[in-house]
Order: structure tokens, then sequence, then C-alpha cells
């Protein structure tokens, strides 16, 4: 039964931070609500919509960077000309994957960052593509996902406004990988790898894992075993099985923590023969 | 609290709670096609189109849908003429108990009126969010592309 007794839409983010400040934990935002509709806690009394003061837009930045208002559905990323020519598409490639074109039109990009699933596909790819968030807290203020992740807890408690990519290098090849019981289920796991590749071997190499059933993390024993390798079929041997014996891995209603050690070395395995074979032709 | 909708084609003011979900509302209102499956956003029972996408209104708080409009299955027949998405989804014989039909419809609709030629893997992806416990997720598929070939030919019904 819910316990909500009103529902704000405010006039500017302004507004909206200071409902939120004042009210502490019985106010929540509400992007798509795709999940407060359903986990709203029992103590939440104020809903604070934010779908008319987020920008919904989708640009190219910096010569090939991307900047997304946090409004944006996932939907409307996914049909987004811009979204599509990035990395060679890999946002396509892991939305498509998340649950349903019924959820995805609701579901907004603040709300998938905010929400911290720990199988959560969006923060694993956006982890591995080093996301910088814009967030606002009374004034603007801007930080990298990866340092956010690092308080997860609180990541919805500060306005998420923008998201942006970077600009990625030539030679730079990502991928993603997801490992579900049926199309329409959260992953058991998913794991998601970006490097550039120059005659000096790999480089900026990131590579992270999640839903091990943690939140994603990056993983620096792969990175490392990756790092300086030209991606022959034996590094990415050894890479794969770095990550099996690395993730935390454990039992949960999904997989059990051994199945997922599995599924991180063909995960990884995975990724890296693809961006191996795109980076050979 | 008073909110104001277009829900198919009409303006409606609506009392309603704060907490209170799309999915609610318009049942009390008289929409009983919208349908209430598991109330979780995972079986498309509840589809409807929101702004001209198919969501799931069990998940939508109805206080969303201020100044939205919103379109349901009771919506889209003109008199005794149905819509072409189904009359195909009778013609091909895609409904047996009928319960997931309405969102089947409603996610047909949102696909076809972006993608008038979708090929099945489209289909398919288009109503993954849409659970039947009757069929064999055939029918359906036959049905939308016989609705889309009749679409495409501006037939408006088969
Ligand atoms: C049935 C189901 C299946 C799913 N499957 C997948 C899947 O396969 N892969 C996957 O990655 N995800 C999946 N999800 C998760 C889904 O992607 C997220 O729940 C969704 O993106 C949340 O977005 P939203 O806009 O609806 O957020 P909301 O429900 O509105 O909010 C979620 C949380 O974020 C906060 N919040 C919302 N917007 C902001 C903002 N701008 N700034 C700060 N805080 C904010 C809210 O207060 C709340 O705590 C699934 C969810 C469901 C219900
Ligand atoms: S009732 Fe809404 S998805 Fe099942
Ligand atoms: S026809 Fe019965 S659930 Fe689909």
């Amino acid at each position: 039964m819910s316990n909500i007794k009103t529902y704000q839409r405010p006039a500017s983010l302004e507004d909206a931070w200071r409902l939120l400040s004042e009210e502490g934990k019985t106010a929540k935002l509400v992007g798509g609500a795709v999940d407060v509709g359903l986990f709203a806690p029992p103590e939440v009394a104020t809903l604070i919509d934010l779908s008319h003061l987020l920008s919904t837009s989708v640009e190219s930045r910096d010569g090939g960077g991307l900047v997304i208002g946090a409004g944006v559905t996932l939907t409307e990323l996914l049909e987004s000309p811009q979204a599509q020519a990035y990395g060679g598409g890999i946002l396509v490639t892991m939305l498509r994957q998340v649950a349903s074109p019924l959820l995805r039109n609701a579901a907004t990009l603040g709300g998938a960052l905010a929400s911290t699933h720990p199988w959560s596909d969006v923060i694993t790819l956006l982890l591995a593509l080093d996301a910088q968030v814009r967030r606002y807290s009374g004034h603007p203020e801007e930080a990298a996902l990866e340092t956010l992740l690092e308080s997860r807890g609180t990541m919805d408690r500060v306005i998420i406004s923008e998201v942006s990519l970077p600009r990625l290098e030539e030679r730079t090849y990502i991928d993603f990988e997801k490992f579900v019981r049926t199309g329409f289920d959260v992953g058991m796991l998913n794991c998601a790898c970006r490097m550039s590749l120059s005659d000096d071997g790999c480089a900026n190499v990131r590579v992270v894992l999640g839903g091990t059933p943690d939140i994603a993390r990056r993983s620096p024993d792969v990175e490392a075993a990756i790092a300086g390798t030209s991606l022959t079929a034996s590094d990415i041997e050894k890479a794969a099985a770095v990550a099996s014996e690395s993730i935390p891995a454990r039992d949960d209603v999904r997989a059990s923590g051994a199945y997922r050690r599995i599924l991180a070395k063909a995960g990884v395995r995975r990724c890296l023969q693809r961006m191996a074979q795109k980076a050979g032709e | 609290m008073t909110m104001t909708l277009t829900i198919n084609g009409k303006k409606r003011t609506l009392t309603i709670d704060p907490g209170e979900k799309l999915l609610d509302v318009l049942r009390r209102e008289g929409y009983m096609g919208v349908k209430k499956g598991c109330g979780a956003g995972d079986c498309g029972a509840c589809a409807v189109l929101f702004n001209g996408r198919a969501v799931n209104s069990c998940l939508v708080f109805a206080a969303k849908a201020e100044g939205a409009e919103i379109l349901t299955i009771e919506g889209l027949a003109t008199g005794e003429v149905l819509h072409p998405v189904q009359e195909a989804f009778l013609q091909e014989g895609a409904v047996q108990c009928g319960y997931c039909t309405p969102g089947m419809v409603m996610a047909t609709i949102d696909l076809l009126s972006r993608n008038p030629d979708p090929s099945e893997p489209e289909i398919r992806e288009a109503l993954s969010g849409n659970l039947c416990r009757c069929t064999g997720y055939v029918k359906q598929v036959n049905a939308v592309q016989r609705a889309a070939e009749w679409m495409k030919g501006g037939e408006t019904r088969g």
C-alpha cells in the first residue's frame, strides 16, 4: 500500500532540489517511474517529477563525444542517430538488451543510473565508456560515474541532469556482453570492454563486470592482463581466465557463484575476440 | 488531487490519489480493456499508448499523465469497424482467452506507427514485453505481419 501524499511537478531544478533537501528520505525523485512505481519505500510521502525539467536531447560534441540529457528515455536514446553512430553502435547493442520496449519507452537514462541496480546493463557499459555525470545539488557539479558509484546509496539524492561520453580516439574498440536466462530477464552477469589498439599494443583498457551479483566494477586484474598485449588468441585466453578467477562472484537467485565465474570467462573472451576481429579488419 | 488528460481523444479532468497508477485510474473510469496481470512491468497486459508510445500503465503514476494523450484499446475501433490490428488478430486466430490481447495490440500499434514494414525479429522484439499464456507466439506475429500489409495498402480493415 502506497503512503504517497503529494505528487509535485516543480517549476525548476532549483525548486526540485529544495523540495528534495527539505523533505529528506520522505521524498523521491521520479524519472520514468519504472522503478519508483514498484519499489518506493513505505516512508516515501512525496514524489518529485523531473520529466518536464530534464533535457531529452542527444547531441554530438567535441568532435565525436556525446552529451545526453538525463530525461531521455532509453527508447529515445536507442533511436537517436547520434547514439547509433557512437562507438560503432555499442549503445544500441546494449539498450536493445534492456528489458522490453514497453519499459524502455518509459525508463529514463537518469533513472537507470540513479537506481544503481547491480545487474544494470546501462551502468556496466557507461562505466566502461568512462561516462561523466552532471548533477544538480543547488549548483551544478560534474563527476565521473565511476566516482559516484563509490557512494552508491546516495546516487538518487542528487539530481542527475546530463551524461557525457568522451570522444573515442581512432582505433578504439568497445564491446558488451550480457547473459540472461530469457530474453526479457535481467542479466545473470554482464561485461563491457573498451581499449585502444596501436602498434604498441592495447592501451586505455577498461574492463567492467556487473551483476556478479554486486554492482558493476572495473576489473584491474583483467585490465592489467590485457594492457600492452597485441590481443592474440593466447592473450585473450589469459585475460578471460583472470576474469574468472578475480571477480567477486557469489550465489544469488539468478545464478551460482561458480556459474558466474564461467560466464565472466566467456563474456570477457567474447568481447575481446570481437574487438580483435574488428581491429584486424 | 485533480488532473487533466486526454483519453481516447476526449479531454478528461479526474480526481486521483497522488500515488495511484494509471492502470487503476483507467479501469476505475471504465476502460476495462486495460488489463492487470502482474502489476510489476513483466507481462504487458496493461499496455496503453502514452503520447504515442506503448508503456506499462501499471508502473506509470497517473499524475505523470497530466496533459498527456492516452490511447487504450477502447479508442481504436471506429463504431463497429475494428482497427486493422484488432481485425488482424481476430482473422489470424491470435486470440485465445484474450487477456493479453489489448496489450499486444497496443504494442503493435506503437511498432507499426514507427516501422510500417517490420521484420519478424523486429516484431518479436516489439512484443517481447507482452506475455501470453495461451498461444505459442506464432499467430500474433502473423497478425502483426497481416496488419502491416493492410496498413501499408491504406486499408482500414481486412
Ligand atoms: C521488469 C523490469 C525489467 C528490467 N530489466 C532491465 C534490464 O534488463 N537491464 C537494465 O539495465 N535495467 C533493467 N531494468 C531497470 C530499468 O532500466 C531501470 O529501472 C530504469 O531505467 C529506471 O529508470 P526510470 O526513469 O524509470 O527511473 P525511476 O523509477 O523514475 O527512478 C529510479 C530511481 O532513480 C531516482 N531518479 C530518477 N531520475 C533521477 C535523476 N534524474 N536524478 C537522480 N535520481 C533519479 C529515483 O528517485 C529512484 O530512486 C528493469 C526494470 C524492470 C521494472
Ligand atoms: S500488469 Fe502491467 S506489466 Fe503486467
Ligand atoms: S490469449 Fe490468453 S494470455 Fe494470450
